[in-house]
């Protein structure tokens, strides 16, 4: 499956292969990534790290290529300037202030130690650790160090970040705090992302685009609205008198079943809401929401899993 | 009315359109962050002690010599002169070097951060070099600065300073490059050690118990008879009373001793004679040989810590 759209690219993927041996990591995967915020999901051992390692140029492809802007991020390192990534795993050392990791890290990324500093200041305040920028990183909770870690993947200001789990750990509260802090980068920051995960929760929120990876192949990509477009089923919810709605309706030829509060229907033509109508009349219950049911992002785990 | 007196500032997100100087600037980066790891600059003072302390380790013996000098004079018998000084300070170097070296590779293994340097524009071989060159350069100041401080010392203690400039500007080229031997030595070994584990403490237990454990090997293996038919180790014995029990084989054997690798390409660039008894023993040797010896001692293990690096996997 290609996906592709008519924005800019940032990074295409084409018959992208990565074998371990005889263990298939990604198999002839071919899609692309443009501005805005992209989710790549997939349960564990999908392909997702690996695919993002490809891009960072961590990993030489077995075959095809993975491309940044046109340049492979393995010949060329020079590409890597304009990527910002932040890795599941732990990556921050604990001895040394958070504002001195970060001027380091910007000084590496090519800017110079003057604008490295202010650099460095800034984005630890967008992170929200204006004031704890002068203490060791050893110091900080799980949550701050993941800030740390999103505001070293920034400092140098790239087109694109790959975050890599980047909830990884983090209690709920911690965890709404990230997604809004990936959504401001991505929606006030104008710096696009993408962001492997396996939780649908933190894809569907934020992002604008999907690609599925499920055992080293793309099952599904596109824009999100298409996997959350109405579907045929309509959902009657109603504060009372439900059964008596599901005989009015099956009186009318409509088979209803029932889920909670809701008698729910398959919509086949137009002329059945005058028919819907005219049955609540009868039964006498009070409508509380009538609207054609939504797909929702954990169906694709659904469908790709059987 | 009142006059407005404060201001609005955006302080909304501003991307940066500041200069970009790619590779070069990353390369640096990794230098001086080494030079300031391998000092304890930017850390606690429990990182500050030790480099501290090797300071004064190392410019108290030119200090000293110095003063000596300028006491008794510099035809004084048994001053050691700029030869000298680097045997003394050569095994200081070395347990400074086991220490400090995997201070610069070690943690950012362990940490992780090494995953986040290697995803910048920069390449493996880049953060070794800026690594190894980091280190370097902190062992030839201080070496250099013992050294200088020697030599000026010298020559303030010379009845007349210009004749002995004069007579003696080859020991300045002649330090340098025996300063850049010792160091390039102590700085690659622990390197490469440092390049197989995670923990500092192991690299550095291992280095030095490394050149420890080489003395008394080679002292064995050089072990000599004298006239009564009893044994006396190597180190030490007089020169010219020696005929060690392992034969002709004794003089390769005394290439064992790993902190004297350096040593012995030293004593051919002074021209003052070592009369140490495993340097006696080199001295049989073709001098290509300790030369050899120390550049498969310092190819070896730069290649060994670029090949563990190729091999990374993050």
């Amino acid at each position: 499956m290609v996906y592709t759209s008519p924005m800019p690219l940032l990074l295409e993927a084409k018959g992208l292969t990565k074998r371990y041996g005889a263990t298939i990591a990604l198999d002839d995967v071919n899609f692309q990534v443009v501005e805005g915020i992209t989710g790549l999901l997939g349960p564990n051992g999908a392909g997702k790290s690996t695919a993002i390692k490809l891009f960072l140029g961590l990993l030489e492809p077995t075959a095809g290529s993975a491309e940044v802007m046109g340049q492979r991020p393995y010949e060329s390192v020079e590409s890597r300037a304009h990527l910002g990534y932040m890795p599941e795993h732990d990556c921050l050392p604990a001895s040394i202030t958070a504002a001195e990791f970060l001027t380091h890290m910007a000084q590496v990324s090519g800017i110079p130690p003057a604008y490295a500093r202010t650099r460095a200041a800034d984005i630890l305040r967008h992170v929200g650790l204006d004031e704890e920028r002068y203490r060791s990183i050893g110091e900080y909770s799980t949550g701050m160090k993941q800030r740390v870690k999103l505001a070293q993947a920034l400092v140098h200001d790239p087109d694109l970040v790959l975050l890599d789990e980047p909830t990884a750990g983090l209690d709920p509260g911690g965890r709404e705090e990230m997604l809004g802090l990936i959504r401001r980068t991505g929606r006030e920051f104008g710096i696009s992302i993408l962001l492997s995960s396996h939780l649908m929760g933190d894809v569907e929120g934020i992002c604008d685009r999907i690609i599925v990876l499920d055992g080293g192949r793309v099952t599904e990509a596109g824009a999100v609205s298409l996997f959350t477009q109405e579907t045929q089923t309509l959902c009657i919810e109603v504060d009372d008198h439900l059964e008596e709605l599901v005989t009015a309706l099956a009186k009318r030829g409509i088979r209803a079943t029932v889920e909670g509060f809701s008698a729910v229907v398959e919509r086949e033509s137009e002329e059945q809401y005058d028919a819907i109508r005219d049955a609540i009349v009868e039964a006498d219950a009070r409508l509380r929401r009538l609207a054609p049911r939504r797909h929702r992002l954990t169906e694709i785990f659904r469908r790709t899993s059987t | 009315m009142i006059e407005a007196q404060g201001e609005v500032f955006d302080l909304g997100y501003k991307h940066y359109d500041g200069p970009r100087e790619g590779r070069m600037r990353a390369r640096k980066a990794i230098w001086i962050n080494g030079v300031r790891t391998a000092l304890g600059i930017g850390r606690g003072w429990g990182s500050k002690v030790l480099p501290g302390l090797l300071f004064v380790a190392v410019m108290l013996p030119a200090l000293v010599i110095s003063l000596v000098a300028s006491q008794v004079g510099l035809l004084a018998q048994g001053l050691p002169g700029h030869a000298g000084y680097y045997q003394m300070v050569s095994t200081l170097l070395i347990i400074f070097s086991a220490i400090i070296a995997p201070e610069l590779l070690c943690p950012d293994r362990r940490d992780g951060v090494i995953s986040l340097y290697l995803v910048r524009p920069l390449t493996t071989t880049d953060y070794l070099v800026g690594r190894w060159s980091a280190f370097l350069s902190v062992t030839l100041a201080l070496v250099y600065l013992g050294q200088t401080v020697l030599f000026i010392g010298f020559v303030l203690a010379a009845d007349e300073p210009g004749n002995y400039i004069l007579d003696n500007w080859l020991n300045v080229p002649r330090f340098l490059l025996a300063g850049l031997v010792v160091a390039i030595f102590t700085t690659t070994i622990p390197l490469a050690v440092s390049s197989f584990t995670n923990r500092r403490a192991y690299a550095a237990a291992f280095v030095i118990g490394l050149f420890i454990i080489s003395v008394p090997i080679t002292g064995v293996l050089t072990i000599c008879e004298n006239s009564h038919g009893t044994q006396q180790g190597g180190l030490g014995s007089e020169s010219g009373q020696c005929k060690p029990l392992t034969g002709k084989a004794a003089k390769w054997f005394a290439l064992l001793n790993v902190g004297g690798v350096p040593i012995h390409v030293n004593d051919m660039i002074f021209p003052e004679e070592n009369t140490s008894e495993f340097a006696n023993l080199v001295d049989e040797l073709p001098d290509v040989v300790p030369v050899a010896w120390y550049l498969l001692l310092t190819a070896g293990p730069g290649f060994v810590l670029w090949w563990r690096y190729r091999r990374i996997r993050i």
